[in-house]
């Protein structure tokens, strides 16, 4: 019964194996665009109810646990593939999967224009990403674990960069990439030093070695911290956010499968998965809950100044991570988790939803929308369910898994990152309605002014008189498959969040009773002003940036933690370089065309040694004879 | 023994300096009777070694045949010249060095090994002994050094024929 | 006298005959040089079979006389031959093994 169980579990990162090697393998059917769109999303379907399948199975305590050797080494196995199947994993297929399908449903309306081959190309990436995510997820051992990690960044930096033709896109595929792969040099070291610290890579042989105390503590803060190094890049924490607000250059469902509810959300299940080992090192847990506070408040401070809606979500994106992850370093990690699973099919909604926008209106700018809800009202709909669930509100998505967060940190005794997260659920209110506001209501001109920034102000009076409310001319809903995943979603938020209002999961921890209100509070006030601001314009935007003078202006520049970044990059990057090339050029270089000139000369002179007359040679014979005798005496 | 050890040290005296005097003298033609002087020397050191045949063999065959080859020689070359020969050398620095180098480990070598310093008892008559020997045991070599020596001849004059 | 010195009197014989080889321009005193080694070969060849009481080195010792003999016959034709062709014995001019 285990087995069949951990088959089916199995099962579902199998069948977007098979729609990768078929795609893949037969190019002539992936060239030929929908027909292999049909194949992928078929074996995303069959996945996705194989997860289900598994997930009911192992809903209890029931834990499936299948592995082949695969490294041999003397007298052992030095490493196993398989799968780990429990409650968690299992719950986390699901997620995968469900999105990994609906993405895939969407993107066939959403890619519609895209030629047959780059929408071959485009499912053959989704069915290895969706095969690389699942079977991270079930990893058994951390070096599956690894591997699946780096194939999930391969994807991301395939799909950032699908539209490869656009420089952006190519950049910011490449930034994505370099800077994920700096925190995973750390997660490997981390690794292979735990491996030889505890002598196994797999989870469950360490967990049970972490149980009974038999891990030496001494070094293992070292080991931990650098496996956090890992989840840094990945789920974009401070300083490693920022490759994520730009990998929005990618698809809109490749965000929001990728960069909004799974690939991203690798680190924070990964700390999630290895707990018990971060439960031995306190301290490095404290880094943790401080630098997923400070980030969520980075990250939701600068979401609220940006005009492009997506980059409005992948900084809430990052925030939201943030939040998970405090929650871990708080030490309950179930709660952590816990928004990761609702937070993953509420951000994926608010992605597709953002999608949809931008696939009527053409653009990604704030100011190019505007009373789109009239023309759109389903999509407006969603979005607001999606940004509903976002803020916390009770009866969505969010509500519980937010306060659960908030009271987790509270419980853990970090009351400064309490009151930082208390803020950013106040900011997380704010810039999401700012968004629904100014894309689906709102007054239009002078909004879209405002959000222009600080070099604009200026220029708002001008525009704020008599502007008229600016509508996008060929708005449209979207297609039928879009709608469908938009309200599958749409419906799974308000069902999640509905079964949490009335029904609570046992907590770890005690809350005081005051938490609730108080998360629910800041995040309506958070509504009641951006409301004001962008809807009645009771506030004027201007001043209120204004009242935030320094901090405004550091958002706009994104508080230059890029332009460190690329000084950083081209002071010891570029100078390093340098040093290198002058080392090659002058030493290497010098050393060999000093031997070689050498070895002419010395050839050169060597030569007159052959004089050919036979005295010389003898004169050779007696020298040499001489030094064996000398070496035969003292050598 | 004493008589034995004066014997030694004066022929090791005429050997050592008529040597050198052949290495270094500049008349080539001195150098030579010079050379003669060293290997009639060389015969005296048989003679001490109880070798009495070989030292007759030494004046017989080298001072007297290869003196006579080598006079004839210089008289050959002298008058295909048509001056007199002279004989000098060149990198005498160099070459002392190795040589007194090469001299001085051979010396130290020599010094190192434990040898004999008895002579043991021999048969009376060396010479008779010797010549069984090579009958006997050397037989073969002993012929072929006849064809290696009917060779050398025919060669040398092979070489030495007068222009057709 | 034992063996070492009949052994040291015929090392001092090499190195001069050696030295001579290596200074000598004239290629008959080249010769001579050489003479002079194998005569010191001779020494010490009576001499080891004369302390060791064995007789076998007295008569390699009439063999070696006798190639001796013959490689100066040979030698001295050949220094004949090479005057003949090249016009002289000295050795500084005789280059032919240059490659």
């Amino acid at each position: 019964m285990m087995a069949a169980d951990g088959i089916l579990a199995l099962a579902a990162p199998l069948l977007h194996a098979l729609a990768f090697l078929v795609l893949s393998v037969a190019f002539p059917l992936r060239r030929l665009g929908r027909p292999a769109a049909y194949i992928s999303i078929l074996c995303a379907a069959g996945a996705f109810a194989a997860a289900l399948l598994s997930a009911r199975a192992h809903a209890g305590e029931t834990i499936s646990r299948l592995v082949w050797t695969w490294l041999p080494s003397d007298g052992g196995t030095l490493a196993t593939v398989g799968v780990l199947a429990d409650a968690d994993s299992t719950m986390m297929l699901v997620l995968v999967a469900l999105v990994a399908l609906l993405v895939q449903v969407y993107s066939l309306g959403y890619l519609h224009d895209e030629s047959a081959p780059a929408l071959g190309r485009y499912y053959t990436y989704q069915s290895l990403f969706a095969f690389s995510m699942m079977a991270l997820v079930l990893a058994p051992n951390f070096l599956q674990l690894f591997i699946c990690w780096e194939l999930v960044g391969l994807c991301s930096y395939l799909l950032i960069g699908f539209w490869y033709q656009r420089p952006a896109a190519a950049r910011a595929a490449l930034k994505a990439f370099w800077i994920t792969k700096a925190g995973d040099v750390g997660f490997l070291i981390g690794i292979v030093l735990l491996w030889r610290h505890t002598g196994t890579f797999d989870l469950t042989e360490m967990r049970v070695l972490a149980e009974n105390g038999a891990i030496p503590l001494a070094g293992l803060a070292v080991m931990t911290f650098c496996l956090y190094l890992g989840a840094v890049g990945k789920s974009a924490q401070f300083p490693l956010h920022i490759w994520l607000p730009d990998a929005m250059e990618g698809p809109t469902p490749v965000s929001a499968l990728i960069h909004a509810a799974t690939m991203v959300t690798a680190g924070v299940y990964m700390l999630h998965r290895t707990s018990w080992l971060f439960a031995l090192t306190p301290e490095v847990l404290a880094i943790v809950a401080w630098v997923g506070a400070f980030t969520a408040l980075l990250a939701a401070v600068l979401a609220c100044v940006q005009n492009d809606i997506k980059r409005v979500l992948a900084y809430s994106t990052v925030s939201q991570l943030s939040y998970m992850m405090a929650a871990i370093g708080a030490g309950f990690s179930a709660a952590g988790f816990l928004h990761l699973l609702t937070h993953g099919v509420f951000k994926a909604l608010l992605f597709l939803g953002a999608g949809a926008v931008i696939h009527a209106v053409g653009s990604n700018n704030l100011t190019d929308m505007g009373r789109l809800a009239r023309r759109m009202p389903h999509t407006a709909t969603v979005f607001t369910v999606g940004a509903l669930s976002l803020a916390g509100l009770p009866l969505f998505a969010g509500f519980l898994s937010k306060e659960e967060i908030l009271g987790a940190v509270l419980a853990g005794g970090f009351q400064v990152p309490f009151a930082m997260l208390i803020l950013v659920a106040f900011l997380t209110a704010f810039y999401m309605f700012r968004v629904v506001f100014l894309a689906f209501f709102g007054a239009g001109a002078p909004a879209a002014a405002v959000a222009r920034g600080a070099h604009a102000e200026a220029h708002v009076e001008t525009v704020a008189e008599g502007a008229h409310a600016h509508e996008a001319p060929h708005a449209h809903e979207p297609p039928a498959s879009m709608l469908l995943s938009l309200w599958l979603l749409a419906l799974l938020s308000v069902a999640i969040g509905v079964y949490f209002t009335f029904v609570h999961p046992e907590a770890e921890f005690e809350s005081p009773a005051w938490l609730m209100p108080l998360g629910v509070g800041s995040a309506v006030a958070g509504i009641a002003l951006a409301w004001a601001t962008y809807q009645r314009r009771a506030i004027d935007a201007a001043t209120l940036a204004a009242a935030f003078g320094p901090i405004y202006r550091g958002a706009l520049a994104r508080f230059w933690i890029d332009d460190v970044f690329e000084r950083a990059y081209l002071v010891v990057l570029l100078g390093f370089s340098r040093l290198i090339g002058w080392i090659d050029r002058y030493l290497v270089d010098g050393v060999l065309n000093v031997l070689s000139a050498w070895t002419v000369t010395a050839g050169d002179d060597l030569r007159t040694m052959q004089s050919g007359r036979a005295q010389d040679y003898v004169y050779g014979v007696a020298v040499g004879l001489l030094v064996l005798l000398l070496w035969v005496q003292f050598g | 023994m004493s008589a034995d050890v004066l014997a030694f040290w004066s022929l090791a005296v005429v050997l050592v300096g008529s040597a050198l005097a052949v290495v270094l003298t500049k008349n080539l033609f001195h150098a030579v009777l010079w050379l003669a002087l060293a290997l009639t020397g060389t015969a005296g050191v048989f003679l001490l070694l109880d070798a009495e045949f070989l030292a007759a063999v030494q004046l017989l065959l080298y001072a007297g045949g290869i003196v006579t080859i080598v006079v004839f020689a210089i008289v050959v070359t002298e008058r295909l010249v048509g001056e007199r020969i002279s004989q000098t050398s060149r990198r005498i620095g160099a070459g002392a060095v190795v040589a007194a180098g090469l001299l001085l480990m051979l010396v130290r070598t020599i010094a190192q090994q434990r040898v004999p310093d008895a002579r043991p008892e021999m048969a009376a008559d060396l010479t008779r002994t010797i010549g069984e020997t090579v009958l006997t045991r050397f037989v073969l070599p002993f012929e072929l050094l006849a064809v290696l020596m009917l060779a050398g001849l025919m060669g040398a004059i092979y070489f030495a024929r007068p222009d057709d | 006298m034992g063996l070492q010195a009949y052994l040291t009197l015929a090392a001092v014989v090499f190195c001069i005959g050696l030295f001579g080889v290596m200074t000598r321009r004239n290629t008959i005193g080249i010769l001579l040089g050489i003479e002079l080694m194998l005569n010191s070969v001779n020494i010490n060849l009576v001499a080891f079979a004369r302390y060791s009481g064995d007789v076998t080195g007295m008569v390699f010792t009439v063999f070696t006389i006798c190639i001796t003999v013959t490689e100066a016959a040979l030698g001295l034709a050949i220094v004949i031959l090479l005057f003949r062709i090249r016009r002289t014995v000295t050795a500084d001019q005789l280059d032919l093994l240059k490659g």
